[in-house]
């Protein structure tokens, strides 16, 4: 396998590009587009093609997830706050999974990674040159597939899937409107644009993730077949 | 950067820096003490210290965890979370608020644990430049005594052993904290450290802070406009008081 792989920015100090093997493949989208089968299918796919796979997502580091769960129970974090704690579990992550996992030449799965965490700060008027300069750590996917699903359709999934839509989903803390179904259309609509302004600059694959969860994964193992037969 | 001031914020910061050992604590809290007793609004804060992030920072520690990037942004997350929520408010309400450290610690400890300059200033680039920042330069030795005579056991971190400088903390935290006192004094000028004497005895360091800051700003705007609002319990006694000194005047 092709070896290295460039930092957005500054990276991370002691670590170079060029031991970083392996194939990063992250996956992006709302609650309810479908994200998690998705990912479940694709790990089972690339393990049973022989390829040793990793899963990553967020809030799941040692270091602060449970701190961070904590701290959104009871919704007393600022933005800033709440955007570096995020980072903090973010690097712990990619410290101590990611870049382990890439120099021993492991496919890495991420649901969800930068983008999500940078557009829930875009649209809470977070600036996106501090963003990016903050995001300068991650190293660069081979690709990043964005599930795209209108808010409309989202709701009708979330809601069957649990009755209820999620506080942080809905942008509760936003003050959008009162009522949670409303401001979940209006959060969503404002995620999905932030999502459109990032992929201008990130180059995103975007993928229409309306559609039944058997296309949507045909088309995904297909482009990431072609990711890894690359080199 | 600007200032708090050339922000227009009714209040000012201030702001101590320095080595571990090198007083300012001390210092920031005789000043805490007489600002107080002068009836001026004050608030203190201290590095490391907000509740919400202390408990993950402590275990980071503890465990080992943090690496130079990962302890950048949690000492980061805990700034901003005192930074948003205490400090900024207090600012608008025209406190005086004093911080034992501010992001230059990080900017000095974050880059001689090999973070680049530039992503460590971005992250911090939320914060203003506080109105006044004391730098307590003592003499390295001094320093280093004051720390390894008090406290014979090092903590991990506290000694840079992260950065494998050496496998003797004591040495290793020498060497470190001779760096982190490099990188204070390179960005002394273009953030407009005061430096103070910290070698000089306590009393009269504390002299040349209170004139200091007495000539920086203009403390009677700064006082309270009535005494603070007593708990249910001592009210009826301040009442007591009003009434003695009305008859007095009458």
């Amino acid at each position: 396998m092709k070896k290295s792989h460039n930092f957005y920015g500054h990276g991370i100090p002691h670590v170079k590009p060029e031991d970083l093997g392996g194939k990063l493949i992250v996956v992006e989208g709302a609650d309810g587009s479908g994200r998690s089968t998705q990912i479940a299918e694709l790990v089972s796919w690339l393990e049973v093609s022989g390829r040793p796979t990793v899963q990553v997502g967020l809030k799941r580091s040692t270091l602060v997830s449970e701190e961070l769960e904590m701290a959104q129970k009871g919704n007393v974090l600022s933005r800033t706050t709440l955007s570096l704690f995020y980072a903090t579990d973010f690097a712990d992550q990619l410290e101590n999974v990611i870049l382990p996992a890439l120099r021993a030449g492991f496919i890495v799965l991420s649901d969800r990674y930068i983008y999500t965490l940078m557009a829930r700060d875009m649209v809470r008027g977070m600036d996106p040159k501090w963003l990016k300069n903050l995001y300068g750590i991650a190293p660069i996917p081979d690709a990043v597939f964005y599930l795209s699903v209108e808010p409309e359709e989202l709701v009708q999934r979330n809601l069957s899937k649990t009755a209820t839509l999620d506080y942080w989903e809905s942008g509760m803390d936003q003050g959008l409107s009162r009522e949670v179904f409303d401001s979940f259309l209006k959060y969503q609509s404002a995620m999905g644009e932030a999502f459109r302004q990032l992929q201008k600059e990130y180059k995103f694959d975007i993928i229409d993730a309306n559609r039944s969860v058997h296309s949507v994964n045909k088309e995904l193992c297909k482009k990431i077949s072609a990711v890894i037969d690359s080199e | 950067m600007k200032t708090f001031a050339q922000l227009n914020f009714p209040g000012r910061l201030i702001a101590v820096e320095g080595l571990d050992g090198s007083g300012k604590s001390t210092q920031i809290y005789l000043l805490k003490r007489w600002l107080e007793a002068e009836g001026i609004k004050v608030y203190f804060s201290e590095w490391n210290s907000s509740e919400l992030v202390k408990s993950a920072t402590s275990k980071g520690k503890k465990r080992e965890l943090l690496t130079p990037t990962t302890f950048s942004l949690i000492h980061a997350t805990d700034f901003a979370d005192r930074y948003e929520r205490h400090l900024v408010p207090l600012l608008r309400a025209g406190y005086i608020v004093l911080c034992d450290r501010y992001i230059f610690t990080a900017f000095a400890r974050d880059v001689t644990r090999g973070c680049p300059p530039e992503w460590v200033r971005g992250n911090y680039a939320f914060a203003s430049q506080p109105d006044l920042t004391m730098f307590f330069k003592a003499d390295l030795e001094v320093s280093l005594n004051r720390i390894l005579e008090g406290r014979p056991k090092l903590k991990f971190f506290e000694a840079g052993m992260d950065l494998r400088l050496s496998a003797d903390p004591y040495e290793s935290f020498k060497i470190f904290q001779g760096r982190i006192l490099d990188q204070y004094l390179a960005m002394s000028k273009e953030f407009n450290f005061v430096i103070m004497d910290a070698n000089e005895n306590v009393e009269k360091q504390q002299v040349i802070v209170r004139k200091l800051v007495g000539e920086r700003i203009d403390l009677k705007k700064f006082k309270r406009r009535s005494p603070l609002p007593l708990p249910p319990a001592l009210a009826g006694s301040r009442e007591e008081e009003k009434e003695i000194e009305e008859d007095k005047a009458a």
